[in-house]
């Protein structure tokens, strides 16, 4: 195995984990509210520029914009904002579109995240200018007399414990039963007192916060913030779900590997392949969707007669 | 009778009901001619007041929308005429003002691809962010032919409409297995991967795009030079000016034609209930591919008029924000009608120019708009109608 | 003419076998319909009967078996072909096209009787129009033979029609293709019992008219089920465990119980 395989191997693995991060949540909300939340991708990406402006309002009010300390801090502060904003855009706009024809939920949230992309150009000082971010953590751990980046490590660490405790949540715990019973049939589940409105806003909130912090790994990952990142991001977030299968969760995790995997190939072995990676990528999504038209792991379509 | 509820009778004096038809043209013919020419924004949002109002009145006071509605149906002729000879008149009474020419250029250009759409998302209910993509093809796919083979664009505008056409079917073929938001997302992909290569490939002229694409001649007279008539000096966009009109007819030709027929009826089954569709013998698979391939002709027709009068062209005129922004215009307008997918495409082609004084909060505003519309007023400004028989 | 001892058979079925999955749905059913016949079919939920009527109007594909109309194989021919070729049906919870005036929804059920395309619409109005023209004559004269009720309300969106009306749209569609064989999925679901009486002298007359026309019903109501049919065959867990007129199948203790119920089964006694 050389070194460069490796690296590949490595920046495969890293890159689907950040895209398994949104695209969980794609299919998280899709599962539960059946329609497509589109600016989903753009409220993850919300949450690098969260996390500059809480640095700096730190620096401002403490002095103390640099240590590790505050840095963590404003990863969580950004999270759990995210979270919120997510629950708030439920409220104010994406809950009238629940009983809608599903093309209606899509363009709204198709123009939701126009104006989250705007928002951040307009309320971010110099918004529509790249920032940089730090990358998390810094240096390489030696295994096996292979170097790798710790911050390959930690994404995927992360991001596999993230998806765990997901999984966890959904199966395990109170709320991801009620989650669970609200996606499979909302008037049973509200015939057993569960409040599908609650249900709704946690959805919002546990899908907003693991994507933001998808976000944020994406701008360590790129080692900037940008306010079109979402457009790119948010799109290849939203295909790795439908390429999976939406409502799926595992089919989230493999239609990411399977994207990050194709991107990360065409950019290694094409001539020019940074040029024609979403031509590649956007091509294996025609593709999958023509030869399994609900996914790979996607509920099949069987109409009852 | 419950006949009379659905079908609207003129029972009031003729000479009323078709002063009711002149009144109510020129007053939309004078609303858009000083919406164009005005420029302070607090005018603008005036007269969008107005406008509400109009709208407002409407669906307050149905039996006044009902009485003009039945003037318009019993004066359709009337109605014709008067709109040809105010779609003929309109530059002479724009002073001059280019600016508000190529305004409506592009508004018609716009009207026109939303009436493609809508035979897919209006009639049939199908998805499709992809018409952005089929206008670009017809525009590279014209502008090719004239800049690498001399082509005339009067043979350049069928030969792009038929290009366009191909790849329209192309990307029919996964609608015959796909539905709702996974065959949006195939659109997503093939407008996506549709730009992408525009931008890279080496003939298209990358990022550049093309340029110098020559203007239109017509039995000698160049539609770059000014246009005179009865002695009356047209700046030279009311060459394209005509043109686009002239599209924008035969588009509505084509829409009312198809939506009156059985093809527009079948297109309509498959919208409510695929399976019945089915089993009313209806080949649904077949509809829904006709029905990209119709969207994707008349729109390579937008294209290569696109192309020809702005001279040139790159990827980031057919971006996915385009296509999003044809869809809004169907679902503001309001799906499967016709006047309706036509204001709605001159809203939203005006509504950003004219609120120029917010430069920067543009698409902000363009945002936020099509959200609080959708939220308001789901079925459009106009909703779709019921057919009627024996008329 | 009608049914007579020497009527031919326009359908039927043999070996018809459904799997989904590791779920056998139908086993082996076996049925025949002869001309101007009616056949009631009746078995508990879950017992195949909505299965069958997918198989035979192409929805679903059979994992073995075949059904045959006039002798010819209809497996594998598109359910929309299969209209073509005269087998029309209704669904148990019906699917009109509500956005649709009524009169619309009987002329999409002439769909297969026209010819014109895109093509025709645009350049050939003339004949287009003139076909679709005929066509809403045809739907017009349809509805009023159906039910005059129904017709007076032929410009309002079938959406808003009431239950049996809604049932009675859904014949007439489905009596617009022409259908040599026409499949009702429990018309009378969701109706009371005078709608059923009056859904059922409707259908009466819908077959006097026609008297080759033959039916295939679905239904839980029993009062519809001794009256209409000539025949009934029964249904459970896919299989066939009956098939006679309903004066004997109605004596058959097990069908009696598990599949009358206690009630009906008083009601037959009766």
């Amino acid at each position: 195995m050389s070194e460069l395989f490796l690296q590949q191997l490595l920046n495969w693995i890293t890159l689907g984990s950040i895209y398994a991060l949104i695209a969980v949540g794609f299919s998280l909300l899709f599962g539960v509210l059946n329609i497509i939340h589109f600016s989903h991708g753009d409220v993850s990406l919300l949450a690098p520029f969260l996390a500059l402006s809480v640095i700096s309002a730190i620096g401002s009010a403490l002095g103390d914009a640099g240590s590790l300390g505050t840095f963590l801090l404003a990863l969580l502060v950004a999270i759990a904002i995210t979270g919120v904003i997510g629950v708030l855009l439920d409220l104010v706009v994406i809950q009238r579109f629940r009983q809608a024809p599903a093309m209606m939920a899509l363009v709204a949230t198709v123009a939701l995240g126009i104006v989250l992309r705007e928002l951040i150009r307009h309320l971010f000082p110099n918004g529509s200018n790249p920032h940089a971010f730090p990358r998390l953590v810094e240096g390489d751990v030696t295994i096996a007399g292979f170097t790798i980046p710790l911050f390959s490590v930690m994404v995927i660490v992360v991001s596999v414990l993230a998806v765990c405790a997901l999984f966890f949540m959904l199966n395990n715990t109170r709320l991801g039963l009620h989650i669970k019973a609200v996606s499979q049939d909302r008037d049973a589940a509200r015939l057993m007192a569960i409040n599908p409105g609650r249900i709704f806003r946690a959805t919002f909130f546990v899908a907003s916060a693991i994507g933001a912090i998808g976000g944020l790994f994406f701008s360590s990952y790129a080692g900037m913030a940008r306010f079109d990142f979402s457009i790119d991001v948010g799109l290849i977030g939203f295909s790795a779900a439908v390429v999976g299968g939406l409502g799926s969760m595992p089919g989230a995790i493999i239609g990411s590997l399977l994207i990050a995997g194709l991107d990360t190939l065409v950019q290694a072995t094409v001539p020019n392949g940074a040029s024609y990676r979403l031509v590649f990528v956007f091509l294996l999504v025609i593709g999958v969707l023509v030869f399994r038209p609900s996914g790979l792991m996607g509920r099949s379509l069987v109409e009852k007669v | 009778m419950a006949e009379s509820l659905a079908l609207p009778r003129d029972t009031s004096n003729p000479v009323v009901s078709a002063l009711t038809v002149i009144a109510v043209q020129l007053a939309g013919a004078l609303f858009l001619r000083q919406f164009l020419l005005i420029d302070d924004w607090r005018l603008v949002i005036g007269l969008l007041l107005l406008f509400g109002a109009a709208l407002v009145l409407m669906e307050r006071v149905p039996s006044l929308e009902a009485r003009v509605e039945a003037a318009f149906a019993r004066h359709s002729r009337l109605a014709l005429l008067l709109g040809i000879a105010i779609v003929l008149a309109f530059p002479f009474v724009l002073e001059g003002n280019t600016y508000a020419l190529h305004l409506c250029v592009i508004s018609m250009l716009y009207a026109v691809l939303a009436l493609a759409l809508n035979f897919q998302l209006g009639s049939a209910n199908i998805p499709n962010f992809a018409t952005g993509a089929s206008y670009g093809i017809g525009a590279y796919a014209s502008a090719l032919l004239a800049l690498n083979f001399g082509v005339s664009f009067w043979l350049a505008l069928p030969v792009a409409a038929v290009v366009a056409t191909i790849f329209g079917f192309l990307l029919g073929i996964p609608s015959m297995r796909t539905r709702d938001s996974y065959l949006a997302l195939v659109t997503i992909a093939f407008g996506v991967v549709i730009h992408q290569l525009l931008n890279n490939l080496e003939f298209t002229g990358g990022p550049n795009g093309l340029v110098g694409i020559p203007a239109p001649e017509l039995f000698g007279h160049s539609f770059a030079s000014p246009l005179v008539i009865f002695g009356q000096e047209l700046p030279s966009q009311a060459n394209f000016y005509y043109l686009s009109a002239l599209l924008v007819l035969i588009s509505i030709v084509f829409a009312r034609r198809l939506h009156d027929s059985r093809v527009g009826l079948a297109w309509n089954a498959l919208r409510t209930d695929e399976l019945a569709a089915r089993c009313q013998g209806i080949n649904v698979t077949w509809y829904k591919v006709l029905a990209f391939a119709v969207d994707a002709f008349l729109a390579g027709f937008a294209g290569t008029i696109y192309a020809f009068y702005v001279g040139f062209i790159s990827p980031d005129n057919f971006t996915f924000l385009v296509s999003v922004t044809i869809m809004t215009m169907v679902i503001a307008g309001g799906m499967d009608n016709i006047l309706g997918v036509i204001v709605g495409a001159f809203l939203l082609t005006l509504l950003p120019e004219k609120l120029r004084a917010f430069s920067d909060y543009r698409i902000l505003f363009f945002g936020v708009t099509v959200i609080v519309f959708l939220m308001i007023r789901p079925q459009g400004l106009f909703p779709q109608r019921l057919r009627r028989y024996g008329h | 003419m009608g049914l007579t001892a020497s009527s031919p058979v326009v359908l039927e079925g043999e070996n018809l076998t459904m799997r989904f999955g590791g779920l056998v749905a139908m086993a082996e059913v076996a049925f025949t319909l002869k001309r101007g016949e009616i056949l009631g079919i009746i078995g508990p939920n879950g017992a195949g009967k909505s299965t069958l009527l997918n198989i035979i109007t192409g929805i679903y594909i059979p994992s073995s078996g075949e059904v045959r109309l006039e002798g010819e194989r209809l497996n594998g021919v598109p359910a929309h072909k299969i209209v073509a070729r005269g087998i029309a049906r209704t669904f148990q919870s019906s699917r009109l096209f509500g956005d649709l005036s009524v009169l619309d929804n009987v002329i999409i059920g002439r769909h297969t009787h026209t010819k014109a395309g895109v093509f025709d619409a645009i350049f050939r109005r003339g004949r287009a129009k003139a076909e679709l023209d005929a066509a809403a004559a045809h739907a017009e004269t349809l509805l009023k033979s159906v039910s005059r009720g129904l017709h007076e309300q032929r410009h309002r969106p079938a959406g808003e029609l009431a239950q049996a009306d809604r049932r009675r749209l859904e014949i007439a569609r489905a009596l617009a293709t022409d259908p040599k064989v026409l499949l009702l999925d429990e018309p009378s679901s969701g109706m009371d019992d005078a709608d059923t009486d009056a859904l059922m002298d409707d259908i009466r007359a819908v077959c006097a008219q026609r008297p080759d026309l033959a039916l295939m019903i679905i239904e839980h109501d029993m009062r519809l089920v001794a009256s209409l049919p000539h025949r009934v065959m029964v249904l459970d867990y896919g299989q066939k465990l009956a098939d006679g007129p309903y004066e004997e199948i109605r004596k058959i203790p097990r069908v009696q119980e598990a599949y009358l119920g206690r009630k009906a089964a008083q009601h037959a006694g009766a």
